[in-house]
This record gives structure tokens, sequence and C-alpha cells, in this order.
């Protein structure tokens, strides 16, 4: 009958739609490793040695923490968010010296049982401290002072993280972008950062002529949602790109080989942006050079990277560049992981070959095939049908952490819930985008599905956190 | 910021995260569902196919004689990673194997680059070192069947051709093949190569990224057996084939029997040859870059391929041109005073004979100064002129099958060459007359021809007029029939009654008074044409062609043999010997064999 209370005690008001995705993307997690770790092994069924058994382990002891988290008071998460931060902090710090190199990346303390990564606390610590700092009653993100200290909360960790030559998990700080938007950041500094951002890592994707046409899209794009003239911007992009082809085909006839479609569209484009700016003019709508400035600036910083990187930096200066920016996992074969990882999940088809059947997964084509690269077990035995529900199972989740922000009565654990979205946002992103080619190839796990102790422990108190500050908000209503 | 902006602001987010979802789906979208590249890399990834070689099918003669063997032989594979490399007995494994220690080193070597694949350590592994390689129980070795070729007879090099290892093009022409395969490369092995071969089978078996086997893909499901090659029954008699290759040796010339009735080839020759089994086997390779090598080059099948003046035999075709045309009658006698003139000066010499002569004597005695009247009278006493006259010429000769591919079974068959019109308005600047191009009377001059197509003309009188296509191939197992071209009888221009005087000719130059009186055989009736022609590289080429019995040939022969002198000499003793041979089935004269195995013509020394 104790355990009874105690139980109805600690579940009363927490979400049970968040706690019913989260259960079904770790249980589907247990069963993707154990169907991609299953020939590496070569103990019975339940031995040790499998990294699926040891990941039942660590799921139970996931749940032990999560039954904590439930167990404390909520305010307790406010009072000791600095505390944390600044612990995790000291724990960068102290990893830099005695912490033990794994892949390159010096970011990991062995603990013995197990090699434990302290960014993993560290996001945790540094969501809950932004989250304080930014439900301080005299907090304006509109002031610059104040974004400048959330600027410095955000880069201390940030910077130590990467001094660990662990880039890829250090940007996952900037998915915080989200949150700050949410709370209010002018539109205008989203815009470049985020224009910044995608540019650096598209660039290294697309080909110039894809780049070009996204930008035109995305500039105009944002100027019709500002503006509110639909129509008369869809007039100009269908009268830019016909005129762009007319002209690629009339100098291409008089004489050929002499312009690349390319040259063409950006002939045109540039033409046009003389036309735009007398429009702006005339009509009096100032953000529009504020849109052609950024779009020449972007076109700038494209073609000045390009430049540079292609031109004037010697080949080790770009490879070491690349590593740097985790974009090289594998200096000697840069291609291979990933077109591995897109012929496994392609050749899943609709259904998929089914469970324990994916050949490209158990022969070890597919490198971390149970770490960051567990998402090719799904797109390989369980097909586009698996992954979509996964894709949808995490999206719902998303949704769900941002719907349980907005129902927060404080602002602390509406930022908090918006952050731990934004840590999941960006991790699926950029693990799941990795592994079908969309995205460089970052050492960053995927939330609840990766083998690994303590990613799964971390994201497990990460989401709990959110649920038990959402619960203690609802009982407060409902009594 | 008041709430309301910060429910837009929400908003905006959802549009987000839904954007991003939708992204990463429709790129799936294409990856798993559009795109087939991907199932396509990933079979090729995971899944081996490993070959299961059918054995080569093989050849018989016309008599049920083996031609061609196929022997079980083994590819002896080495995987690395299994062997027990403690207590390794080399040394034993050399003796074994029978290959030097140095070799096997070598292979181990290569083997240990690659430790979990299959890696050759040595070929054509015999059954019985198989079996006792087995039973050494030596660790991670496997062998692999194969066939190799072996020659009961010893005959036919070039004729039966020899099988190798596919090249690089051979690859890139016919997807069938991977590297490793063997593939016929000339003679009967390349020509039938698609029958002979059979089909490989394949076991599929699935793979880790290391190479390692994993066990049969979906148990053995899509796997294929071997299916053995057809055999052949070729048209040569192997007997006659050998004695003719005996009768050749250490001189350089071919010699190709046809049965007229029929168009099959029933011996062919060239010579110098070599020795098939030579070209089996791990000594395969040194074996072929020594006959490569040699500069008599034995590897030329000068049989099909040379190209040689016809001589005097080409009258045969003169004299039925002239009839045809109507220019000369059997009774047409012309003078011969030792040559024809030409002009005052010039002429085309002759040998010491009675004169003048009719058309039967003429070819009996191989007059050359009558077949220079006929061929003259054939090009100028055409009304349309001189060129007309030639070219009408041409399409007759052309007719016999001349200055073209037969199109025989034999891929590496060559042209001959019949000079045309248009080569001699370039090379005279349009003013030539029939003087100009009198050597092609007598066969001399621009006029070559292949053995084949002289073997052919042989047929072709002894028919009277019509000639089978020349194959080697009688039956393919589980057919009906050869291909229907050798079925088609090719009739010349010329009509069969035209025949009997050339043929009477023939005949009386064997059994009366001519040149070719050496071939007489009693009771066979044979009918022969020499000829002895001229060429630049030294002494006259030798030779003859013949057909048996005058009624009903059975055998028409063409013996052409370098640099050998007069037709009478060598081709017409060695012509005749297998004329006996073949018909009786005795050699009545072996003084004779023993004079042309003593016949060395003098050839360069190189």
């Amino acid at each position: 009958m104790m355990q009874n209370q105690n139980k109805s005690g600690i579940f009363e008001g927490v979400d049970r739609w968040a706690i019913l995705y989260y259960l079904m993307i770790v249980l589907f997690g247990c069963l993707c490793i154990t169907s991609a770790s299953s020939e590496d092994s070569t103990g019975g069924l339940f031995a040790f040695s499998h990294f699926y058994t040891k990941q039942i382990v660590w799921m139970g002891v996931a749940w032990v923490f999560a039954l904590l988290v439930l167990l404390l008071d909520s305010s307790l998460f406010h009072k000791w968010a600095y505390v944390a931060y600044g612990a995790g902090i000291l724990l960068l710090l102290a990893t830099l010296v005695i912490g033990t190199e794994i892949n390159g990346a010096k970011a990991w303390i062995n603990l013995g049982v197990m090699n434990w990564q302290p960014v993993e606390v560290v996001k945790i610590a540094t969501a809950l401290a932004l989250a304080r700092m930014m439900s301080e009653y005299n907090f304006s993100i509109s002031r610059p002072g104040d974004l400048v200290k959330v600027g410095l909360l955000l880069l201390c960790p940030l910077a130590i993280i990467v001094l660990q030559n662990d880039t890829g998990s250090g940007i996952v700080l900037g998915s915080f972008l989200f949150v700050l938007y949410r709370e209010g950041l002018n539109k205008w500094l989203c815009i470049p950062i985020l224009m910044v951002a995608g540019l650096f890592i598209i660039s290294f994707l697309l080909s110039p002529i894809a780049l070009l046409i996204l930008m035109i899209g995305v500039c105009t794009l944002s100027e019709t949602m500002m503006n509110r003239r639909w129509r008369s911007r869809v007039v100009f992009l269908s009268s830019l790109f016909l005129s762009s082809i007319l002209l690629y085909f009339c100098v291409q006839f008089f004489w050929p080989g002499s312009i690349s479609y390319y040259g063409a569209l950006l002939t045109v484009t540039l033409i046009s942006a003389v036309g735009i700016a007398i429009y702006a003019f005339r009509s009096n709508l100032q953000n529009i050079f504020l849109i052609l400035g950024l779009f020449f600036c972007s076109l700038l910083f494209l073609d000045t990277t390009n430049y540079v990187f292609e031109s004037v930096l010697k080949p080790h200066q770009r490879d070491r560049i690349n590593t740097f920016l985790g974009l090289m996992d594998d200096p000697h074969d840069l291609g291979y992981n990933v077109n591995q990882s897109k012929i496994a999940i392609g050749s899943g088809g609709l259904l998929g070959k089914g469970f324990m059947e994916g050949t490209q997964i158990k022969y070890g084509f597919v490198p971390e095939k149970h770490t960051d690269f567990i998402f090719c077990t799904v797109g390989e035995e369980w097909g586009f049908l698996g992954a979509i529900c996964l894709l949808t199972l995490y999206c719902l989740l998303i949704l769900r952490l941002m719907r349980m922000g907005e129902r927060q009565e404080e602002p602390f654990g509406r930022i908090y819930c918006y952050c731990v979205a934004a840590i999941l946002l960006f991790h699926i992103m950029v693990n799941v985008g990795m592994t079908i080619g969309l995205m460089p190839v970052m050492g960053i796990p995927l939330p609840f599905m990766s083998y690994g102790g303590s990613s799964l422990m971390a994201f497990t108190v990460l989401l709990f956190i959110a649920i038990r500050l959402d619960a203690s908000t609802r009982t407060f209503n409902f009594r | 910021m008041n709430g309301f902006e910060g429910l837009q602001r929400m908003r905006t987010l959802q549009f987000v995260v839904l954007f991003i979802f939708a992204v990463i789906a429709l790129r799936l979208f294409h990856l798993q569902i559009l795109d087939r590249k991907y199932k396509e890399m990933a079979e090729g990834n995971a899944l081996i196919y490993e070959v299961q070689y059918p054995p080569r099918g093989e050849v018989f003669d016309r008599n049920g004689e083996y031609l061609v063997k196929s022997r079980e032989c083994y590819d002896l594979m080495v995987t690395w990673r299994e062997m027990d490399k403690k207590g390794f007995d080399t040394v034993r494994m050399c003796q074994v194997l029978g290959i030097t220690k140095e070799r096997l080193v070598r292979r181990l070597r290569e083997a240990a680059a690659a430790p979990r694949k299959a890696t050759l350590v040595t070929n054509f592994v015999s059954k019985e070192d198989k079996l006792r390689f087995d039973a050494c129980g030596f660790k991670g070795f496997h062998a692999v069947y194969r066939t190799a070729r072996e020659y009961p007879m010893q005959v036919g090099g070039n004729l039966l051709g020899f099988v190798s290892e596919v090249n690089d093009k051979d690859l890139e022409r016919d997807a069938y093949y991977r590297a490793g395969d063997y593939i016929g490369k000339t003679g009967v092995e390349s020509a039938y190569e698609e029958l002979l071969r059979g089909r490989k089978g394949v076991k599929i078996l699935e793979r880790d990224s290391h190479g390692a086997i994993k066990g049969s893909y979906m148990d053995g499901l899509y796997d294929t057996l071997p299916e053995a090659g057809s055999y052949l029954v070729c048209t040569i008699d192997a007997k006659l084939q050998k004695f003719c290759e005996e009768l050749m040796v250490g001189k350089v010339g071919a010699a190709v029997a046809i049965e007229p009735a029929t168009g099959e080839i029933l011996m062919m020759v060239s010579s110098p040859t070599y020795d098939p089994d030579e070209l089996v086997g791990r000594q395969r390779g040194n074996h072929y870059m020594q006959l490569l090598g040699n500069k008599r080059r034995p590897l030329y099948n000068r049989a099909v391929s040379a190209r040689y003046p016809p001589g005097s035999t080409f009258k045969l075709v003169q004299g039925l041109i002239g009839m045809q045309e109507g220019v000369v009658s059997p009774g047409t006698r012309y003078p011969c005073q030792k040559g024809y003139y030409y002009t005052a000066t010039r002429k085309v010499g002759c040998h010491d004979h009675a004169s003048p002569l009719d058309l039967r004597d003429a070819v009996a005695h191989s007059c050359n100064a009558y077949f220079c009247y006929v061929f003259r009278d054939i090009l100028d006493q055409n009304p349309e002129g001189v060129k007309k006259g030639f070219e009408k010429w041409e399409e007759y000769v052309r007719s016999f099958g001349f200055g073209r591919k037969l199109d025989s079974d034999f891929l590496s068959e060559g042209n001959g060459y019949v000079p045309d019109r248009a080569f001699y308005d370039k090379r005279y600047r349009g003013s030539w007359k029939s003087q100009t191009v009198i050597s092609l009377s007598i066969g001399q001059g621009e006029v070559g021809c292949t053995p084949l197509q002289m073997a052919n003309l042989a047929a072709i009188v002894a028919n009277r007029g019509y000639y089978y296509i020349p194959h080697i191939v009688k039956q393919i197992e589980g057919r009906d029939s050869i291909d229907r071209r050798f079925y088609e009888r090719h009739y010349t221009m010329v009509d069969s009654k035209h025949f009997e005087p050339i043929v009477e000719g023939m005949w009386r130059g064997v059994n009366v008074a001519g040149t070719s009186t050496l071939a007489k055989l009693p009771g066979l009736e044979v009918c022969g044409k020499t000829g002895t022609a001229q060429n630049p590289h030294g002494a006259d080429h030798s030779t003859f062609l013949t057909f048996a019995p005058k009624d009903n040939p059975k055998i028409a022969i063409s013996v052409y043999v370098e640099n050998a002198g007069f037709g009478a000499t060598a081709a017409v003793p060695i012509a005749s010997l297998l004329e006996e041979y073949y018909l009786t089935d005795t050699i009545t004269r072996p003084h004779l064999v023993e004079y042309v195995k003593n016949l060395k013509p003098n050839y360069r020394q190189y």
C-alpha cells in the first residue's frame, strides 16, 4: 500500500504521453542495438559482453535516475541551476586534464565501468542555467547587456568543448537559438546567425547553383513573410528563373559553352537587384534593403570561403579545418562511412529486411552501427515505414515538450522545456541527417537510441526534469 | 514581449520542427523507395558469387576419335586466416603439388595480404595430386574444380585452337566472363566457344565486410548448377590430319582437304604447327611466349589466313571463264613459243612442251601462253571495252569464292585478294590494257588466295560448278543440324557443262602426260593441276590442286608448300599420298613418304 501511494505521488501530474513516446523510443533502440551488434559477440544470448544486454542494464539505471528526478522537488532545479552549471564547467576543465582520448576527442572520463562524457551533463546544466538566467525578474532579452550575459553563459562551455576537440557536441549548444527565439530574441539577430550557420554547413554539401537557388528562395520567402505581398513575389521569382533560362539559351545559341546556368542566374539576379532596390525605395519598404544586404553578404561569404578554401589553403590545412569542423571522421576515406550508411538505409526499401536480417549492418559494412549510425539499422531492417514511425515518435515528443513548455506558469519551466526540445531536435536533425547524407559527419548520438550508458542516462534525466517541472505546474493547477 | 507574440513564435517554431522532419522524411523516401541504386550496391556489398565451373565440351573427329578431351583438374586456393601456420610443412606441400618453394612462398605472401580471401596457390593440379594433397590434411586449403584440355591425337594445333584465361577485352566484350575464366582464343575453340564453354553455375554466399564467408544465402535458393559444355563432332579425319602433319614437318605451308559433296573440311594443316598440349597447364605461358617469338610463326593459321599467289592452279578459273564468255572452246588451239609475247620483246615465259595445244592439253601441260591468250580475249573481246571486260572477269573470279571470306566457321579466315578496276586505275593512272595485267592469267601478280579458297576451288571443279561453304563442325550435341549456311549450294557464274573439258585436262595431266603424273594412282582416277608460284621471297612456291575419283569425287585437296620449287617437287607427292591414304587407307609407296619427309626446302635460317 505504501508503495502504491508513493508511486501515485511520484507520477502525479506527469505527462503520460511524453513518457509513452520516451519508452517506445528507448525499447525500439534496444531492439536495434540487439540487431546491430548480434554478430559482434560470441557469448550466449544473455552474456554481459553483448551490447544489448549492457544497454538493457543502462536502461534500468536510467529509469532509476528518472524516478529520482521525479522524486525531487521541482524548486530544487531552479535553486541548484547555477551550481550545476559551475560544476559542469569544472568537470569539463577536469576532463581536459584527466580525460581519456577516444576518436581524437579528449572528452571522456574513464570511470572503470564505463567511459563517461561530461558534456552530456553540461548540456543539462547549461539548459538549467539558461532557464534560470532568462527567467530572472529583471531579465530582458532585448537589452544588450543581458544578451551578452546569455552569450557568455553559452560560450564558456562551448570554448572548453572545442578545446577538447569535440566540436560536434559543442555545436549542440547553438541549438539554444531555438529557445532564444521563443523568448523574444530580435528576429533580425536570428536570421544572420541562422544564415551563417546554415551556409557554413550547406556550402560543404551543395553545389554553387543549388546554393544560389536556395539563397534566392530563402530571401524571397523571408521578405514575403515580412511584407505579406505573396502574389507579386511569386511573379518575381518565376520571371527571374524564366529570364535566366532564356538568357542561358540565348547565350548558348550564339556563343556555345561561354556561360553556365549559374552565371546566367547570377547575372539576372544581380540585374534584378537594382530593380528591387528601386521598388523598395518607392514603396518605402526598408526591410527589403536588409534582405538584399544579407543576400549579398552571404554571396560574398560563400564565394570568399570557397575561394579561400580551394585556392589559398594548402591540402593539409584544408584537411585540418575539415577535421576541426568534425567534417572528417576518417581522414583516409571521407566518403566511405556515409556511403555505406546510405547503402544500408537505401537497401531497406519500404518494409525493410526484417529484424536481424539486415546484411549491411550484420556484416560490418556500416561503421559505428550501434552508436552514431544506429539509424542505419532502423532504415535497413524496418524500412521506410519503420523509419517514419520512429521519426514521428521523435516529432511528437518534441512538439509535446513545446506544449509542456507553453502551459508552464513560470518562465523557468517553459525555457527549460524549450531547451530540451531544442537539444533533441538538433541531435536528431544532425544524426539522422548525417546517415542519409544531408549533414556532415559529426560524432553526436541519436537520443535514446544510440548505444552508450552516459548518453542514455543524460537524455533521460534531461527529459524527466522537464516532465517533473511540468508535473509540478499541473498538480499545482489542479489543487 | 507579450503572450500573443510568444504564441505566434511558438507556431513558427512548430513549423520549423515539422519542416525539418519533412525534409528528412522526403530524403528517406527518395533513398529507400525511389532510388534503386542502393539496393544493388547492398547486394554487391554483402553477397559473393562463388563460381561453379562446368566441364568444357569435348571435340571428336568424324570417326568418333577424341581430338580434344577435358581432363579434371583443380585450382588450389588458400585462405590465410584458416591456415595452420604452426608446423606448416612447406617442403612436403611443394613435393605433393610439384611447385617450387619460391612460388609457394610468394603465393602465401599474397594470401597473407588478404587473410580472409581465398587466394590462388597453384592451378592445373591433377586429380591424383589433389587426392594426395587432400590426404595430407593441410588446413585452410581447398580445391576448385576446373577442366584442362588434353589432345590424345596430338594434332591440329592451329585448327583446334587453344584456351586461355580471359583478358580485359574479353571481359569488356561479353558480360558472361569474369576474371579467371577460360576462353577459346583461336580455331575451333574460339569459333564454337559459346557451345563448348557450357554455363557456369553459381553458389551465393553471404560475407562480412572483411570478406569472411558467413554461409549460404537463403539456403541456396538462388544457386544454380553448372551446365557442361556441348560436345562437337568435327569433320576432321584425325588420322589423315596426323599423317599430313607428319608429311609437312620441315616445310612451311598449308594443306586443306574438303569433301566436295558436303563442304566438310577433312583435314587442315598449317605448317609449322605445334603440340597443342604445350599450351595447357602451368608451363603454358612460357611455351606461348616461345611460339610467339618463333619467326616462322607457328601460331599463324596459314590454311585460312595466309595470302598466297595461286600460280598455275588459277588457270582452271581462267579456262572456265573463257568458255563461259565464249572466247575459247575446248577445241581452240594456241601456239606457244616457250612463252607468250605480248610485245615484240617482252613475254610470259613457258616451259618445254608440244605446241599448239588444245584446252585440255593446255591444262594438262600447264601452258602459260594458252591462258594468256584466253585472258587477253576475255578482256579485249568484251564489246564494252577492256575495263568492262575486266570488271566482268573480276565478278566471275569472285563467284569462285576468291577475294572475300568464304564465311566458314573460322574466325581468323582471311580475304585473299582480287584486284578490281579501281585498283589498276589508280596504279596506272587510268591507262592500262589487258597486256598490263597479263600476269593475272597465270595466277601471278596482284591476285592472292588462302589455301582454304584453293581447296574450295578444287571442290568446285570436282562438283562441276558449285560448292558448299567449307566448315569444320559436323554435329553439335543436342542439336539436329549445324548452321544453315553450310547446307546451301553456291553456284559459280560458270555453267556446269564447261567444267568437263577442264576436268578432262586435269585427268590427263595426271594419267596421260603432263605436269602431275606423279599423282597417278591406279584405279582411283585422280585429277590434278599443279602450280609453281613465283614470289618475291625466294624459290617458287609449290602447289597442287587435286580431287579423286574423277566421277563422284570423295576428296578435294589443296597443298601449298612455300619455296619448295615446282608443283611436282613437293605438293604433288604430298597430295597424292594423302589421297591414297584417305581413299584406300593404305600407303603403297613408302619410298615416296621417305622422299617427302626428307624434302627440306631451303628456308631462311632465323
